[in-house]
């Protein structure tokens, strides 16, 4: 295998506008996930008088994740809207404002809750545009939480990325740092078809939920976009792909030291975006390393993790030199009681197992 | 050597957390810089630095603190 230690980097190094060594003249503004969603918003809805949110708790409190942080004061209830407990009334007005050429960000507190208002959201959010022959758009974004790991059980603790990445007519992104929540919040908010927009709890940045230091990172003041559908090399390596999103990348990264001391070097690509996935990025990726594991903290069956996989597979332009490895979660309910959950969930640990038995030769 | 304190803006009576520190124990700052957010009774408050110089944190995220207490050194 190769050797090197050179090419390692740190996760945020890639995003760091002013990560100058010493002391700086100039003070260095690094928010958390929480509050780089709720700048992006405070500045769209300056910038379009057409933007709104809606959701639980996101007026007065500011978003139990604390995505609508000073909205309310500056904005006003006609545009930053507490809702009763009634995901299918809300999201379902989201889809008529949005066709009547609103462009209204709706929360979902939880993932968990998507079932009383699925419709609205894969039968008619997802299709307007294509049912209309492109004349009626859906510039929505429905942002959600999305991640287990501290003893919430199994109805507030799941990811289902898959569950959305599966249907045409939905883009779906999830940030893993705060320089990528706020541009791909902002092209969100500007894409004329529904996005939704996930965000993990556990690095959200709200301290009781725990936080990955590495998600909080310089974020510059000015309204930039993060393109929806383009992966990023975070981390680049020889001899592995590791392919992750959201918390994983974080995994991935903590993965990639733990093994650079063992001579492995590892590739970490964050995806960014879920759908569209960026396959060209990947493919080239595993092109170069020959080797591909994937993290998800999704469900393991039917999920991005075999989809990844299987556009690799497929494309027939590449010579994998081991089988194909995921990490997931396992096909069960997310337990409630911690040290049942945390066994169960991805780890670096974890990961760093399955991407040594990439190197164990095979009979 | 600089003491950062909890302000009495941000926390006056009673007792509220740091729920996030923005710097790592260590790391370099500089005057200004939000070092990290404060909840108190569910409002978020911004604990900035005093001082530039290296960071030593000495209370650690989601431990109760109230006013005036030392939660970190610049040096």
């Amino acid at each position: 295998m190769n050797v090197s230690a050179s090419t390692s980097r740190v996760a945020d190094a890639k995003h760091t506008e002013s990560t100058a060594q010493g002391v700086d003249a100039v003070p260095r503004r690094r928010l958390t996930i929480a509050k780089a969603i709720s700048e992006a918003l405070t500045q769209e809805m300056d910038r379009d008088p057409r933007v709104l949110v809606m959701g639980e708790d996101i007026g007065r409190l500011g978003g139990v994740f604390g995505t609508t942080q000073g909205l309310l004061a500056r904005f006003g209830p006609e545009r930053v809207r507490d809702t009763p407990i009634s995901e299918t009334a809300f999201i379902g007005a989201a889809v008529g404002l949005a066709a009547a050429g609103m462009r209204p960000v709706v929360e979902l507190m939880f993932v968990d809750f998507f079932g009383v208002c699925m419709d609205a959201i894969y039968n008619l959010a997802a299709k307007q545009s294509y049912f209309s022959g492109g004349r009626v758009a859906c510039p929505m974004v429905l942002m959600t939480s999305v991640g287990g790991g501290y003893g919430d059980a199994g109805q507030h603790s799941q990811c289902l990325y898959a569950s959305f990445a599966h249907l045409p007519g939905l883009k779906v992104v999830i940030p893993s740092n705060s320089h990528d929540a706020k541009g791909l919040m902002i092209a969100a908010i500007r894409d004329p078809n529904p996005v939704v927009f996930m965000y993990h709890k556990a690095l959200q940045g709200m301290g009781w939920l725990g936080t990955v230091q590495r998600s909080i990172v310089p974020v510059s003041d000015s309204d930039y976009v993060v393109p929806i559908g383009k992966a990023t090399t975070v981390r680049e390596g020889r001899d592995v792909t590791v392919v992750s999103w959201g918390l994983g990348v974080h995994q991935a990264v903590e993965c990639a030291d733990i093994l650079m001391k063992e001579g492995i070097d590892v590739e970490v690509l964050d995806l960014r975006t879920l759908a569209p996935l960026d396959r060209d990025a990947i493919l080239q990726s595993v092109q170069k390393t020959g080797r591909i594991v994937v993290v998800d903290d999704d469900y393991r069956s039917c999920g991005l993790a075999a989809e990844i996989i299987a556009s690799v597979c497929e494309s027939g332009r590449v010579a994998l030199r081991a089988p194909p490895c995921r990490v997931t979660f396992p096909d069960i309910p997310v337990p409630f009681a911690p040290q049942m959950e945390r066994p169960l969930l991805p780890s670096a640990v974890k990961l760093a197992e399955a991407v040594r038995a990439q190197f164990v030769s095979q009979p | 050597m600089t003491d950062v304190r909890i302000p009495a803006e941000i926390i006056d009576e009673g007792e509220g957390v740091i729920s996030v520190w923005l710097f790592r124990d260590g790391e370099t700052v500089a005057a200004g810089d939000v070092l990290a957010e404060v909840m108190n009774e569910k409002a978020v408050a911004e604990l900035v630095a005093p001082a530039s110089g290296q960071l030593t944190i000495l209370v650690s995220a989601e431990v109760p603190v109230k006013k005036d207490q030392l939660v970190a050194r610049i040096t």
